[in-house]
């Protein structure tokens, strides 16, 4: 394998870590742009996504890295899961806003972050005296397609995440910049005072920044685990935080951040294992996250707001 | 009849109680194992403690506490275990004689062993953690609450990972073991767990002790201070990093002797124990507890670790017996053990949504004063007796050319503005004209874009504002920025911060020389408060948040005046108040200026400014339109415009 | 009636009153008669290993039910006290949670001995405790040298006596006889190596590593993987990238099964194999068909499950816990066994089994096991040092999950 072969496989592989991240990253800088919140609820909702995924595509009969799909049958099943996922996924992160976070709208301090802390380890612990702690043979109904790039392989489930996952982050682009919902939510971001004056019913606004944010977070779930084929009550810790520093790379509250953010971690990771080695890939990852904080808080593509408080 | 014992005696009859309690336990209860359990009880109420410092006191949320528990976790397993091992040389002579190291016969040539005791590791681990705490600290408590929080866990994922990829030192993942017991006189620890639980105890004895002497003191009261607001902290004089470093530090401490101790008990230290759901579980305690209150942790700590060690095994057990009973099989399976940390979760979602102070809260409601109290004459007060006041100093205020942005938005264009000492300046304009900017610029808290702010001889322009009030300037908010939490005193106290010398040990240990300041500086807000006559006197130790909107003014104006200021800055000081209450606030301040205060104040009630002011400047949309005596101003035509628009104008053209 | 009316503080005083005493008569489970003695049984019961973790258990439980069921020996019997040093935080064995079930066997002056640990991370934290509380413990599968080794004898048996024996060999033979039959049996001519830096991985690794040299096997080079991370696909592409023969894994299930996968998406062809922590049933349920085949793995006993003579015990076994035994459920069986003799030839003497009794009696026991006869060198170890080999192929008669699917190849070479 030659340099530049190796170099663009692990291009390949950071891509898809940073599209998964990405995905995650968008339901933190939603969120935490309107509430000015960090979800913590937000890391087990991707875990628990990808269990609904995986049950969803079991429930269709797929089990096993033995059933392959081709062509319209696997494109359904694909679609159905996709689905399904994104709209538990959604509810859950709609439920966990209106039973835990609304009654703390008001209050000051850390209050609702330690909540969602709280919030994440109820998934967590629930997911895992339900299901048990070992890894989850996760189907796959993927042919085994590849295509050769030089040395590189690129095989279709690469290709189909960064498809899904760049259609879903085009898909949010466009509802925050042209919907009226969306539009809602951004005046909201800005000043949530005088959005509430102008009649924009915040509530709405918190509610579909918690579903969409959420929906997002279960398809990073179920790309998860039919990109590694496996699933597992402790995936959402790791990615969650790495997502999380994605979001704040790229400058927390901004969508297109979130999405440079997480394809940047990605190659970190990947480009880290490759040349420094893979055990210290995490210090890297957070040391990165500590120097952005302290000195461009507002990361890379944000703006430095005014002090709000 | 009953005898009625006074709080504070019920008090220390509970704490005696409590401790004989904790000390007679091992004796009734002859049960190693839970003697066991216990130690670790009390060892997790010490990181309570030491978390509650940091997240209680100073109200820092730091989710990455467990790492320093880490360090002094480890300070003392590489010290004392068989895994860093040096050749030997004559250098490790005298090191031999103190007992710190061992000689050991080795085939290869001899090596040294480590062997520091546990007594000298606890002082020196807390040390290094400390240290720790104030390297990691640095660069990050400016940040933003719930960024420092995301910071913190950060640190708290980096040392588990350097410590499991640093092999030579720490042995990576394997962890270090044979980690050497602590001996007393000879007498070897082992795995005795009765011995460890004294140690324990007396540990969190102490660090109760430590808790209770810190918050009740200087340092304790700035904590607070910032923890409620920090922008006022600043402003009344309060160091904003030096104190939320102390914070970080001393918590930090208090995690690594216990980390040291922990270690020596379980004579194991491996990267796993000091995760992330250590730190969220030393985080559950507190919450639990009540974040800032010392005994509500402690139990916090006791209740979760017995919990988890006494209470849920037998809960299970009585399950499986009655499983075996009823023939269900699952029944006799269940181990609740496993579902403690699902236990965490529900307690922290259910203690913030339904009482998020804790099981004992850290601050007690104060009986309400009674119906006599309420309606007792209402004595002006004077400030004729505040000959603590009095100062010589040159007190102008020379203000040049400010400028200030942000953004597009220009809130000072080129300002001039000069209150000579020992005069009374009002400043006037329209909302939004930059008043308030005028204020945070003077006192620090905005950064001016141009222009210099010169007070006496000095160029205070970009001083940072707890350096600015120690000049001598001190401000109070026009939407009165208190202390929520803390009774009126706390508040006057925190007034006099930059004034107090009382450090953490001072404080801790009772010195005569900080006991007589704390004397005087009580006695210095008794006098203080009385300027406002028996409205506030009989109020002292009530929480601030109860009182009425005249009272918190009066209370802010007091603590703005504890520090002793040349300059007071008052910033709408009769907002709220009815005309009564506006007269005779309006008489106190002047006799302020009497004993000498020189005072600039922004204020829209024209009597009030006519009464006081020998000069007044008006403002509008950040420029400075009119300056010159109240009368003169008042007649001014542009002034008139801007500050009351045309109708008004014309009603007072009218009237003149 | 003012006397009657009781305030909430009396209230809470009052339950807190009751808890207190309600702990301090804790254990419903009060011990029946003095001839009762206490083994405690340390497993990894919570995360990765859990399934294997069952399967030994239950070798345990079942000897110990024959034995009391047949009445026991000169009126003693034996109560197993169950003990999981793994948590759900770490998904695997936590070292801290087995310090501090040692410390919890120590202090239960019931307990005359135990069996376990399952993980070599979880052993060397609980040897020096159980050394000093002067309790012998069998271990039916843990496997890292260094806790036996004299060398380290300050460390792991500072009282002085052995304590920690052993009913398999260690890894002072598992890597080295491996990296005999890669390089012999295989003629692998170069090698990668991981590790999922635990204690018994990076043990295990590091004495294959060190064989495989000595035999002429090229180590292209060594990763450590963390057991928590998700993705290995950049290290394994690194690893294409040098195209070696073989891999080689040092480590346990939780890193294992995703290596599994990962590695046969990204170097299908290139040979696999692990140590007896690639032998277990997760690498047959979570990892599945077709990235488990070929895979090879060691156990540290001779391989028996199959054989005839014990093919009575195996249906029993079956029956009494619905799922078949596997090769560590024959050694945990073996350590119960060892006990069991242990006591009676104390009892036996007229002597109280004490602690000290029960360590020397262990010490110096020749018993028939299951495995064969069983007895120990002066530190702890099995006399005999078979290394068993397998390898992962689709056995259509079983089902997916049964461990007749690790398809036993033979012994490994000792040279």
């Amino acid at each position: 394998m030659t340099a530049g072969g190796l170099l663009l496989q692990q291009l390949i592989n950071g891509l898809s870590l940073g599209a998964m991240y990405a995905l995650l990253a968008l339901g933190f800088t939603l969120v935490y742009g309107i509430l000015e919140l960090i979800n913590f609820a937000h890391f087990n909702v991707f875990m628990v996504g990808s269990f609904v995924g995986m049950w969803t595509l079991q429930a269709m009969g797929l089990k096993g890295q033995t059933v392959i799909l081709t062509g319209l049958p696997l494109a359904g099943a694909l679609l159905m899961a996709l689905i399904v996922t994104m709209v538990a996924s959604g509810a859950l992160g709609v439920a966990i806003e209106r039973l835990s976070l609304r009654p703390l709208r008001n209050v000051r301090g850390p209050a609702a972050m330690i909540t969602t802390i709280g919030v994440s380890y109820v998934l967590f612990n629930v997911v895992l005296l339900g299901v048990g702690a070992d890894a989850k043979n996760y189907p796959n109904p993927l042919p085994p397609v590849t295509w050769t790039l030089g040395d590189a392989v690129l095989r279709l489930r690469e290709a189909l995440i960064w498809i899904v996952a760049l259609l879903l982050m085009l898909a949010l682009q466009m509802f925050v910049q042209r919907s009226r919902l969306g539009k809602a939510m951004r005046a909201t971001a800005q000043d949530p005072e005088a959005a509430r004056m102008m009649g924009v019913e915040v509530d709405r606004v918190v509610v579909i920044a918690f579903f969409a944010g959420s929906a997002l977070a279960g398809a990073g779930g179920l790309i998860f685990g039919l990109y590694y084929n496996f699933t597992s009550f402790i995936i959402g810790f790791t990615a969650g935080l790495r997502a999380f520093t994605a979001a704040v790379l790229g400058g927390i509250g901004n969508v297109p951040g979130a999405m440079l953010g997480g394809v940047i971690i990605g190659l970190i990771e990947a480009m880290g294992s490759q040349f420094i080695a893979a055990a210290w890939t995490d210090v890297i990852i957070f040391s990165i996250l500590v120097l952005v904080l302290v000195f461009r808080p507002a990361g890379l593509l944000g703006r430095v707001a005014p002090n709000k408080s | 009849m009953s005898i009625r014992l006074s709080a504070i005696t019920r008090g220390k009859v509970l704490i005696l109680l409590l401790a004989i309690a904790a000390v007679a336990f091992p004796l009734i209860h002859d049960n190693d194992a839970d003697i066991d359990s216990a130690a670790n009880a009390a060892a997790y109420a010490t990181l309570a403690l030491g978390l509650n410092i940091v997240v209680g006191f100073a109200g820092l949320l730091d989710l990455g506490y467990a790492a320093f528990f880490a360090i002094g976790a480890y300070a003392y397993g590489i010290l004392t275990s068989f895994q860093v091992m040096p050749h030997w040389s004559s250098f490790w002579g005298p090191f031999d004689w103190l007992d710190l190291v061992q000689r050991m016969p080795q085939p290869g040539g001899d090596v040294v062993h480590f062997t520091v005791s546990f007594w000298i590791m606890l002082p020196v681990s807390a040390l290094i953690a400390a240290f720790f705490g104030i390297l990691f600290g640095a660069p990050t408590l400016r940040l933003r609450g719930d960024y420092l929080a995301i910071v913190t866990l950060g640190f708290g994922e980096i040392v588990p990972i350097v410590v499991r990829n640093t092999d030579s030192l720490t042995n990576g993942a394997a962890g270090l073991n044979g980690i050497q017991a602590p001996s007393l006189f000879g007498f070897n620890f082992g795995v005795d767990a009765l011995p460890y639980y004294y140690v324990a105890i007396a540990m969190v004895a102490l660090l109760i002790f430590i808790s209770v002497r810190l918050r009740d003191s200087r340092i304790g009261r700035a904590w607070m201070a910032i923890r409620e607001d920090e922008t006022a902290a600043m402003a009344m004089g309060v160091d904003r990093t030096r104190t939320k470093l102390l914070a970080f530090a001393i918590g930090a401490a208090f995690a690594g002797a216990t980390g040291t101790f922990y270690v020596a008990k379980l004579q194991t230290a491996t990267p796993e124990m000091f995760g992330f759901p250590v730190s969220v579980m030393i985080l559950v305690m507190v919450v639990l507890g009540g974040m800032g209150s010392v005994w509500g942790v402690v139990l916090g700590a006791a209740i979760l670790q017995l919990l988890q060690s006494w209470w849920l095994p037998d809960l299970s057990s009585w399950l499986h017996i009655l499983g075996n009973g009823l023939n269900i099989i699952w029944l006799q399976q269940v181990d609740l053990t496993h579902a403690i940390e699902l236990i965490f979760g529900l307690i922290l979602v259910l203690m913030m949504l339904y009482r998020r102070e804790g099981l004992i809260p850290a601050t007690r409601k104060e009986p309400e004063l009674d119906v006599m109290q309420q309606h007792a004459q209402v004595e002006r007060g004077t400030a004729i007796a505040l000959s603590g006041l009095h100062h010589d100093g040159d007190a102008t205020l020379s203000v040049r050319g400010i400028t200030v942005r942000f953004g597009g938005l220009t809130a000072l264009n080129a300002v001039d503005l000069t209150v000579p000492s020992g005069g009374v300046v009002a400043v006037i304009g329209p909302n939004g004209s930059g008043k308030s900017t005028l204020f945070n610029t003077i006192t620090g808290l905005t950064p001016a874009d141009h222009g210099t702010i010169r007070f006496g001889d000095d160029d205070i322009t970009c001083l940072p504002p707890h350096i600015i009030l120690r000049r001598g300037i001190a401000r109070t908010f026009q939407n009165i920025r208190l202390f929520n939490t803390l009774s009126v005193l706390d508040n006057v106290l925190i007034g006099q911060h930059a004034r107090l010398r009382t450090g953490p040990l001072g404080a801790v240990l009772r010195l005569p020389a900080a006991r007589h300041e704390e004397a005087t500086a009580r006695a210095w807000a008794t006098e203080i408060v009385s300027i406002f006559g028996n409205r506030l006197l009989p109020r002292l130790t009530q929480t601030v948040s109860h009182l009425s909107y005249a009272n918190r003014r009066r209370v802010e104006i007091s603590r703005a005046l504890a520090s002793r200021p040349k300059l007071l800055l008052l910033d709408e000081p009769t907002a709220g108040m009815n005309p009564a209450e506006t007269l005779e606030l309006a008489e106190q301040i002047k006799a302020l200026h009497a004993l000498g205060v020189t005072i600039l104040l922004i204020e829209h009630k024209l009597d009030v400014v006519t009464r006081l002011a020998d000069t007044v400047i008006v403002l509008d949309h950040g420029e400075k339109i009119a300056e010159g005596p109240p009368d003169e101003v008042r007649r001014n035509e542009q002034v008139l415009r801007a500050y009351l628009g045309r109708g008004a104008l014309a009603r007072a053209t009218a009237d003149a | 009636m003012t006397g009657l009316v009781v305030s909430r503080r009396t209230t809470l005083l009052m339950t807190a009153a009751v808890a207190a005493l309600g702990s301090s008569a804790r254990g419903p489970l009060a011990r029946a008669a003095d001839k009762t003695v206490s083994v405690g049984v340390n497993l990894s019961l919570t995360g990765a290993d859990a399934d294997s973790a069952k399967r030994m258990e239950n070798g345990a439980i079942m000897a110990f039910d024959e034995f009391n069921a047949k009445g026991g020996v000169n009126g003693y019997k034996i109560v197993l006290v169950p003990y999981d040093d793994g948590t759900a935080t770490s998904g695997q064995y936590d070292p801290a949670q087995a310090a501090t079930n040692a410390r919890k066997m120590v202090a239960d002056r019931a307990t005359v001995a135990a069996i376990g640990p399952q993980m070599s991370g979880a052993g060397k934290a609980m040897a020096p405790i159980l050394s000093q509380g002067g309790l012998a413990i069998i271990t039916p599968s843990s496997t890292n040298p260094d806790i036996t080794d004299p060398k380290y004898a300050a460390q792991y048996r500072p009282a002085g006596k052995p304590i920690y024996f052993r009913t398999v060999a260690t890894d002072a033979y598992q890597g080295p006889y491996m990296a005999n039959f890669y390089a012999d049996v295989l003629h692998v001519k170069s090698v990668y190596i991981l590790d999922d830096s635990g204690a018994y991985g990076v043990g295990l690794a590091d004495s294959f590593q060190a064989q495989a040299e000595k035999k002429g096997i090229k180590v292209l080079g060594r990763d450590r993987l963390d057991p928590k991370a998700a993705d290995y696909t950049a290290v394994l592409t690194k690893i294409k990238s040098l195209n070696p023969d073989a891999l080689y894994y040092g480590g346990v299930l939780q890193a294992g099964v995703k290596l599994a996968k990962q590695s046969y998406d990204i170097i299908p062809k290139v040979i696999k194999g692990g140590g007896d922590g690639a032998y277990g049933p997760e690498m047959l349920t979570a990892v599945g068909a077709p990235a488990n085949q070929g895979w090879y793995a060691t156990i540290a006993s001779p391989h028996v499950t199959d054989d005839a003579k014990i093919a009575d015990w195996d249906k029993a076994y079956t029956k009494k816990f619905g799922i078949g035994p596997d090769d560590y459920a024959v050694t945990t069986y073996d350590a119960a066994l060892v006990i069991i003799a242990a006591l009676k030839r104390i009892t036996d003497a007229g002597k109280v089994p004490t602690r000290e009794a029960m360590r020397d009696a262990i010490q110096g026991i020749k018993v028939d096991t299951l495995q064969g006869p069983v007895s120990f060198d002066a530190n702890g170890d099995l006399t005999d040092k078979t290394i068993s080999i397998f390898q992962i192929g689709q056995n259509k008669e079983f089902p997916d999950d049964d461990m007749r699917q690790y398809k036993y190849i033979g012994v490994a070479p000792s040279s």
